[in-house]
């Protein structure tokens, strides 16, 4: 191991020894259960190992929580967006049911849009998904928002370049 | 941050507005021929074009009639799945089932700012609650207690005495705040909550019930859940907003933009290079884009605007 790697090495087990343990704790408290309180626990360490920058973290606290408090948000949403992606699924005849592989791949696709369209403003994200998902003409749209179609347009071009720029952003990372 | 040259982001931002208008299912014949004029004409506008072709093959990959309604459903933003944390957190061990059947009524607060607001309430005894951006709090007035819950934003408490001397309080994540007959500001950090008392006194009681701290005018605190702050002294940073601004005393350049973005919607980030940079100053919260351009002018600075919600300043 070359000796810039080994100080990165070391930095982050020493993060790890002295911070684990708090961390778990700070975890649990806020999910209500030890499980995945470890679970997010260990991702954030490996985040912290990915971003190789264990070096130049002053405040340890602060910066682990931050990194943890990432992934919990991440967590509620999958989990939230799972929940409603599920009633959705429960909805439809049995027929079209799609096989559990390929509703597996399509949580994952979802969960990728879902990351795509953060950011956006309720009513913006509102009419890019009636427009892109329920089918709706900008005319239903406009009726159903109460809004006028050119807002409905303008909505409609700032969601799309937010999405192409989360998207760019995404793959980046 | 996202290396795009301004030619690069003046054709996405051109491609999108396309994108709409070819999708409004209204486009002419001669909308489409425009259309194949501005892509031929420069190859950054057919990048861009092949960037909404891939946003559209991802969006694409989901039957409408399975993303519609699970999209519509979800929790709609990082703030509001921050929200449900707070229940849950303060719920126990019984949080996920709370979480999970009852998102959505868990989410309302009594009263709530949005990005940018600032208003004042006055409370069933008369005192008064100003809100401060992207605030929301519930209000629990009963015979025994006035018992205000922050759940995430900043707000300045200013209390009226109260004929049957009923308790009042403000409740964060991280404890409680009891008004000693006073005038105080609390503010609900992700990770801290900060108290500044401006008239009289407050205590702050910790959730473990055993931890009080006393704190008079002029004094501020941070605390979480498990522990106290140092106390400081309060400057004339603390409630500038009232009047509208924020005051910086040589406060590092990204802490002065954290503070800043609780005031616009939208990513504002700051180059790491120069986040350390003291500056001082005053800077206007209710029109931030010319705060901006004061961090321009003043010292040196480069704000790129990707879009008008997504901005960075670098050097």
């Amino acid at each position: 191991m070359p000796a810039n790697e080994l100080s990165l090495h070391t930095a982050v087990t020493d993060l790890y020894c002295d911070h684990h343990g708090w961390l778990h704790g700070w975890l649990r408290k806020r999910l209500g259960n030890g499980f995945d309180a470890a679970d997010l626990a260990q991702d954030t360490f490996v985040r912290v190992l990915k971003a190789r920058n264990a070096l130049e973290i002053r405040e340890p606290r602060p910066y682990l929580s931050r990194v943890a408090n990432g992934l919990l948000v991440d967590l509620f949403r999958r989990r939230s967006l799972e929940k409603a992606y599920l009633e959705a699924l429960a909805c439809m005849p049995e027929l079209t049911q799609p096989s559990l592989e390929e509703q597996a791949i399509m949580l994952q696709a979802l969960l990728e849009i879902e990351r795509m369209l953060d950011g956006l403003g309720a009513r913006v994200r509102q009419t890019f998904i009636l427009s892109q998902f329920d089918g709706l003409t900008y005319a239903q749209i406009a009726e159903r928002l109460g809004i006028s179609l050119r807002t409905v347009n303008n909505h409609m071009a700032k969601a799309m370049e937010h999405c192409c720029l989360m998207q760019i952003q995404m793959q980046l990372a | 941050m996202t290396p795009l040259s301004s030619r690069q982001t003046q054709a996405l931002n051109s491609a999108a507005r396309w994108y709409a208008r070819l999708e409004s299912g209204q486009a002419t014949e001669q909308d489409r021929q425009a259309w194949a004029r501005w892509h031929a004409e420069d190859s950054a506008h057919q990048q861009a074009w092949q960037r909404v072709e891939a946003v559209r093959e991802q969006l694409a990959g989901v039957p409408g009639n399975l993303a519609a309604p699970a999209l519509h459903g979800v929790a709609r933003s990082r703030r509001q799945v921050l929200r449900g944390m707070l229940v849950v957190a303060s719920a126990g061990s019984l949080g996920w089932i709370g979480l999970r059947s009852e998102t959505r009524t868990q989410l309302f607060a009594d009263e709530r700012t949005a990005v940018g607001e600032r208003r004042t309430l006055t409370l069933a005894d008369g005192s008064t609650v100003m809100l401060n951006t992207d605030t929301r709090i519930n209000v629990h007035f009963d015979t025994t207690q006035r018992t205000l819950e922050l759940l995430s934003g900043e707000i300045l408490v200013s209390t009226a005495a109260d004929p049957g001397h009923r308790p009042f309080s403000v409740k964060t994540r991280d404890g409680r705040v009891l008004a000693l007959g006073t005038r105080f500001i609390v503010r609900c950090d992700p990770d801290l909550t900060q108290v500044a008392v401006l008239e009289k006194a407050v205590q702050v009681s910790l959730p473990d019930g055993t931890t009080h701290q006393r704190l008079e005018a002029g004094q501020r605190m941070d605390y979480s859940a498990f522990s106290l702050g140092k106390i400081g002294a309060n400057d004339v940073c603390v409630g500038a907003w009232q009047q509208g601004s924020v005051i910086a005393i040589d406060r590092p350049l990204g802490d002065l933009l954290a503070e800043l973005s609780r005031y616009r919607s939208g990513v504002l980030r700051c180059d790491p290079r120069i986040a350390q940079l003291k500056i001082s100053g005053a800077f206007p919260v209710d029109d931030t884009d010319r705060a901006l351009a004061a961090l321009e002018s003043g010292f040196a600075l480069k704000v790129t605007r990707y879009t008008r919600y997504w901005v960075n300043v670098s050097v």
